[in-house]
């Protein structure tokens, strides 16, 4: 211990010759732990966290250099410090280059530590990247920080499983031209969406059937389709940072299997999954005979060839093979599945394979087998960004250039392969500079026919509206909240309010003014028939009775009347009848009775069927949506029978009670759970995505769990977050997510809450910007303050950085997104303005790489 | 992070050939090092649901021996196994919405439906992971009509080992005959196995050169892609040296997988090669998915004209076409059986360590609230399990409680499969494996 005490006030002597160097942030540094983090502790920590009676039971007095045992003490001193958690405000602070070289130097402590344990990524992980303190990006750096040019390190991508099945789907499927006219429709180039159960799917052929048996399930059994193959781990935020995932061999072996079905549909269409006589223009002559639902024999295709007809087609149509065909093929197919030609290498190495593999099972299975390899190219599957043929510069970054920079624009907008404008640009040696990607992303940008989903997956990933149909509820739970629990009608509705929000963005981004602030305050509503009840509001329970009531007159009235009715059609039938006894043969009376006698049957049937209740849902006042017809960006028919519809309206939310995408039901219930809403979740994410504050991770002794009582509110059942322990990060995301109490758990306005006038106050604490704390009464003016606001403005433009960097900003990176936000900014909010910047940013087109052998 | 276990756990989800670093067939196992004892599960999942009138011995309404009690006509096959049998009724499923089908719901305990993505991995997968190693850790079978299988030879609507990571069953024996016994085969198929081992091995070394020079932080990420390539055709060398092992259990190749006449051809040499994968210790955990996990399905092979959805709108009880799929199902059962019991193992026969579950993904109707769902075990898992009686529950334990029994006799620790302690609350009123149903 005496020798511990000494090191560390040798150590402390050399710390301030320490601060007085110049700091790079992310450069390496030789500081020990008995150089410089021992004192670090001794003066900021073991005051609280010494040897007796440690706050939070934590002793750091004997915590000793970073090593496997605590390593997971260590990385919650790191969160801790890096987040300005601790030292706690009323201490002594540390200044900002000495936390940091802290923070650093446990970093790189516990990555070479974990070297050899799986490594330590935390810093990697999007939910961190608020790690990185705000004012030091946003504001002016403090005297001895000297920071290095922006680039990205050099990096494999695997492509995403939307990616993927769109490229895939680009094979197989001809998709419908933009049309300007009806500019919402799903086109080529737009995402393959999922279906009506949320599950992402390769469909075969669809475009071509003209008839089946059965509904929807039949269809959906009947149609050949497969599932996205490569896996996602991740379900909130940013889903795609290239380091996240790999090609396992499960994966590789099925991506193989699906190849062979493909490349059987690209030489042969239906006919690969159908019998001949299946293939009609009259679906008549294909007769079905008895209950074949859920066969693919129950589906008539229409003869008309609308596959994209591909050099697969050619190699296939007749027999014999030629070199030629067979280059083509492995020309074609490559470029298709990479977005780039190969090079005289890997054309002459796929020839062979499919060559070997024709020579040894014929033709047509060799070639299908063959041709499945290129499937499994690594540039199939993954996206390089490897800077291989260029030379560094001063700093050591080396610029992208060609198809790889050119890929990368193409990847940071789109999911197919570039348009004839960039392919050429790139094949003429124009994708080499600056001014060649603003030239190009520019132009891209421009035009609407070109369609640019990655933007779109942008807005899903940072809003996270994109959950609600997945959330699964418990069915007596939902019928409590007024909408529809009768089988799958609500998770339905969920993934139409996903298309429908959508939408509502694409059509904000199309103004691209104040593009962050109409998001957040935008009072339109793409709406469905069924919006009226997410949209409306949750009934009094006097307002109930008085439904119930209505509709019981209103059923009392239309008896009487019924009745009413009735009984003067007997009369004027019984009359009729009277007179003709005394005429037999007037064939006016003849037919008035005639015609009577109709209108007595109508009258008795009607008498006769009592209803019980109308379709009146007496749990909601339905809001009354109206507006003009446009169509949300869903999957069309082609995708299957039970896929959704794309008729929508853009109308204007009830007045008072929504305020722009947050107020949602697509958001609230992506942020709710079976029972109830979920404020942790909901201020987490005000805390995180709007403010740029930092969470650390949930202690693993924290056992998680509200109690369960149904006679209180979720506010009420929250306070057990109030205890000293959990308050300490609860305080940073109750108080954000209560204010949305104002809607239930279906995403219903309400004003009430068991009986009581529900509890929609909230605050917002140490946002950064003092002008944004204080008191809100509901989510409505919580919302309000942060769309003002200009941090929050920077926080949307740091997560926008995350996406199209693929990784957590640093330091180094300041002047990009100074740069970015300025030009969000300075061009009336525009988000064009805004990737154009960091499309052509350093951070953007510089990568280092770094090569270790072995 | 390369990790040789879930490397070989991913590889069984997939429908390549997927093996183990050792091969060490079933017989040959016990008489191994005592690394655990081996053991072996076998799901049996038929589709439309399992009506407990069709299973439960007439008058029985409690838990009691099944010694006295006859056999309903459905399952009366399994009379001379009665005393392996356990009958268990009065478990539910009501939060796993099985109208139709649960599809991965039913395995997973958890919502699912047409077309939902599996949102976590299922008891089957699981199980694989913890079980002795084998060859292939899981092997999912599906059995349709034979258009379906044909046009669509791999689907994955049952077992999962993620959230959106479905798991693919086999339905095209001839593939399946391929992936598992190439290197034994002849004629055909020995020509497919040539012409694809001979593509992957190329597609690994296109693979491994591109990662020649790669960035230090993306070495290993893509190093594992290379790997996966690396440990298929490693391992089917491998398989190839104990080719005449394999050989004692391989099933002969008639003219059923080529010519089948009926799609029950191909629903009895997918057992067959079901059961030899676990015969010859290839694999521990067999899912079969008689329906596939769908609310269709055919079986014209036995007599049946009727198809898919029509079965599933019709009363089983009495049911002369129900009782013919059941009888069917039970046959299966029995010739799987048979075959375990026929293959020593430590001082029993494999079938001493393995067990069936039989159930439906659809409780116990086609239109069902999942409020009931019956379940038989067959055999006894070394010992854990009753057998040779009827359970009835009170309705108040789901499904996910029976997993997490068949977890600890697996000798896992935990109280719960898949269900967090809120919806705990609201599906089941107690914690733990189901006491009633282990030995």
């Amino acid at each position: 211990m005496v020798r511990f005490a000494l090191a560390i006030v040798l150590s402390y002597g050399l710390l301030s010759v320490a601060v007085a160097e110049n700091y790079t942030p992310g450069q390496r540094s030789n500081k020990t732990y008995d150089s410089f983090a021992s004192s670090f502790l001794l003066t900021h920590c073991v005051d609280c966290h010494g040897e007796t009676d440690p706050e939070g039971d934590l002793s750091l007095n004997e915590l000793g250099p970073v090593d496997e045992l605590n390593a997971g003490t260590w990385k919650s001193v790191w969160a801790q410090v890096t987040l300005k958690e601790m030292p706690p405000e009323d201490s002594d602070q540390p200044d900002v280059v000495e936390r940091l070289q802290f923070s650093d130097w446990i970093v790189s402590e516990l990555e070479r530590v974990m070297r050899d344990k799986g490594g330590f990524r935390a810093l990697l992980d999007p939910n961190k990247g608020n790690y990185v303190d705000h004012d030091l990006l946003f504001g002016s750096l403090p005297d001895g920080i000297r920071l290095v040019p922006a680039s990205s390190p050099g990096r494999l991508w695997r492509v995403t499983l939307q990616e993927h099945i769109t490229r895939l789907n680009e094979l197989i499927n001809t998709e419908p031209e933009f049309n300007p006219e009806k500019p919402g429709l799903r086109t080529r180039g737009d995402v393959v969406p999922t279906n009506h159960g949320g599950e992402l799917k390769l469909y075969f052929g669809t475009d071509r059937i003209i008839k089946w048996q059965g509904g929807t399930v039949a269809y959906a059994t009947s149609v050949k389709s497969v599932p996205a193959v490569l896996s996602s781990a991740r379900d909130h935020g940013l889903e795609n940072y290239p380091d996240f995932y790999t090609v396992n061999s499960a994966e590789a072996t099925q991506i193989m299997s699906v190849a062979g079905d493909i490349l059987r549909y690209m030489a042969y269409g239906p006919l690969s999954i159908a019998n001949p006589e299946q293939i009609t223009d009259d679906p008549n002559s294909y007769e079905i005979v008895g209950d074949i639902r859920g066969l693919p024999t129950a589906l008539v295709y229409s003869t008309k060839v609308v596959r994209p007809l591909t050099p697969i087609y050619d190699l296939m149509k007749d027999e014999g093979v030629t070199d030629d065909q067979l280059s083509a093929a492995v020309n074609y197919l490559f470029e298709s599945l990479t977005f780039r030609p190969p090079t005289r290498d890997e054309s002459d190495a796929y020839l062979a394979i499919v060559k070997q593999s024709i020579d040894k099972l014929g033709k047509e299975d060799g070639a299908v087998l063959g041709l499945s390899s290129i499937f499994l190219e690594r540039d199939a599957l993954f996206r390089p960004e490897l800077a291989e043929n260029s030379k560094p510069d001063q700093h050591g970054r080396v610029m992208l250039q060609d198809w790889e920079l050119g890929l990368a624009v193409n990847h940071a907008l789109r999911y197919i392969k570039p348009d004839g404008g960039l392919r050429e640009a790139i094949v003429d040696g124009r994708m080499r500079t600056r001014v060649d990607v603003k030239r190009e992303v520019e132009r891209l940008l421009a035009d609407d026919s070109v369609r640019k989903p990655r933007i779109l997956r942008f807005f899903r990933d940072y809003f996270d509206y994109d959950r609600g149909g997945y959330i699964c509820k418990d069915s007596k739970a939902l019928a409590d909240t007024g909408v529809s629990n009768r089988g799958t009608s609500h998770y339905r509705a969920m993934f139409d309010a996903t298309a429908s929000t959508d939408r509502l963005i694409e059509l904000i981004l199309q103004e691209d003014r104040d593009v962050f602030k109409q998001l957040l305050t935008t009072e339109k509503v793409v709406a469905t028939k069924n919006d009226n009840v997410y949209f409306g509001r949750k009934h009094l329970p006097e307002e109930r009775q008085a439904s119930v009531a209505a509709e019981k007159k209103a059923l009392e009235e239309a008896a009487r009347k019924n009745a009413a009715e009735l009984a003067t059609a007997e009369n004027e039938v019984g009359e009729l009848e009277a007179t003709l006894r005394a005429s037999p043969k007037d064939k006016a009376t003849q037919m008035a009775l005639e015609r009577k006698k109709k209108v007595l049957a109508a009258a008795k049937k009607k008498v006769a069927n009592k209803r019980k209740r109308t379709n009146e849902n007496h749990d909601v006042a339905e809001a009354e949506l109206s507006g003009p017809n446009i169509f949300a960006r869903v999957s069309r028919r082609s995708f299957g029978n039970g896929s959704m519809k794309p008729d929508r309206i853009l109308a204007t939310a009830p007045e008072g009670q929504r305020l722009g995408i947050l107020t949602h039901p697509s958001w609230l219930v992506s942020h709710s759970d079976a029972m109830d809403n979920h404020a942790i979740l909901r201020g987490r994410w005000i805390r995180e995505r709007v403010l740029g504050g930092g969470i650390p991770d949930v202690p693993i002794t924290v056992d998680a769990m509200l109690p369960d009582d149904p006679e209180s509110t979720l506010r009420e059942r929250m306070h057990v977050t109030r205890e000293t322990y959990c308050w300490t990060c609860h305080r940073k995301m109750d108080p954000l997510g209560l204010p949305f109490e104002m809607y239930n758990h279906a995403g219903l306005y309400r004003t009430t809450e068991l009986g009581k006038p529900v509890d929609t106050s909230g605050e917002i604490t140490d946002s950064g910007d003092p002008r944004l704390d204080g008191k809100v009464s509901d989510a409505i003016e919580m919302i309000q303050r942060l769309a003002e606001s200009k941090r929050a403005e920077q926080v949307f433009v740091r997560h926008a950085f995350r996406f199209w960097m693929g990784r957590n900003e640093t330091i180094n990176d300041a002047p990009v997104l100074q740069d970015a936000w300025h030009a969000y900014r300075d061009n009336g909010g525009s988000m064009k303005a805004m990737l154009a910047s960091l499309l052509t940013s350093d951070a953007f087109l510089y990568r280092k790489v770094e090569y270790n052998p072995g | 992070m390369i990790n040789r276990r879930n490397m070989i756990q991913g590889m069984a989800a997939g429908v390549g050939a997927a093996f183990g670093s050792t091969f060490v067939p079933g017989n040959v196992q016990a008489a191994k090092s005592n690394a655990g004892t081996p053991k072996r599960i076998i799901f049996f999942m038929q589709n439309q649901g399992f009506d407990p009138a069709t299973c439960v011995p007439k008058g029985m309404t409690s838990s009691g021996s099944l010694a006295k009690a006859t056999l309903p006509e459905p399952i009366r096959a399994l009379e001379p196994y009665k005393e392996r049998l356990h009958i268990i009724n009065g478990l539910h499923g009501t939060h796993t919405s099985p109208s139709h089908s649960a599809f991965f719901g039913a395995l997973g305990g958890y919502r699912g439906s047409d077309g939902v993505p599996p949102s976590a991995s299922t008891i089957d997968y699981e199980l694989s992971k913890v079980l002795p190693q084998t060859l292939l850790p899981h092997l999912c079978i599906g059995m349709d009509s034979i258009e379906n299988m044909t046009t669509k030879p791999t689907i994955g609507t049952l077992s999962a080992s993620g959230a959106g990571q479905p798991i693919f069953m086999h339905s095209n024996p001839n593939h399946l005959y391929q992936m598992l016994y190439g290197g034994i085969s002849t004629g055909d198929i020995r020509l497919q196995h040539e012409a694809r081992s001979n593509v992957l091995n190329q597609i690994e070394k296109l693979a491994a050169v591109k990662g020649e020079l790669l960035p230090t932080a993306d070495r290993q990420r893509y190093g594992q892609y290379v790997q996966g390539f690396h440990d298929v055709n490693g391992l089917r060398d491998r398989l190839a040296t104990v080719s005449d092992h394999l050989r004692k259990f391989a099933p002969e190749v008639d003219e059923r997988y080529s010519r089948p006449e009926f799609e029950t051809d191909w629903h009895d040499v997918l057992l067959d090669l079901g059961i030899s994968a676990l015969t010859s210790g290839i694999t521990n955990t067999l899912t079969i998915g008689s329906g596939r996990g769908e609310i269709f399905g055919a079986w014209k092979g036995l007599g049946i004209e009727e198809q898919g959805h029509n079965l599933g709108h019709m009363e089983q009880p009495d049911n002369p076409i129900w009782i013919k799929i059941r009888q069917y199902n039970s046959r299966m059962l029995v010739k799987t059986m048979d075959a375990l019991e026929s293959v020593p193992e430590g001082s029993g026969t494999m079938m001493d360590h393995t067990l069936i579950v039989y159930t439906s993904n659809n409780a116990d109707k086609q239109h069902t609230s999942g409020a009931n769902w019956p379940v038989m075990l067959l055999g006894n898992f070394d010992g854990a399990f009753k057998t040779g009686c009827f359970t009835q529950l009170d309705g108040q334990r789901p499904i996910n409680a029976l997993f997490a029994t068949l977890l600890r006799a697996a000798g896992q620790n935990v109280d719960r499969f898949n269900m967090n302690e809120q919806l705990a609350k609201k599906f089941d009123a107690s914690t733990g494996p189901l006491r009633e149903v282990l030995a």
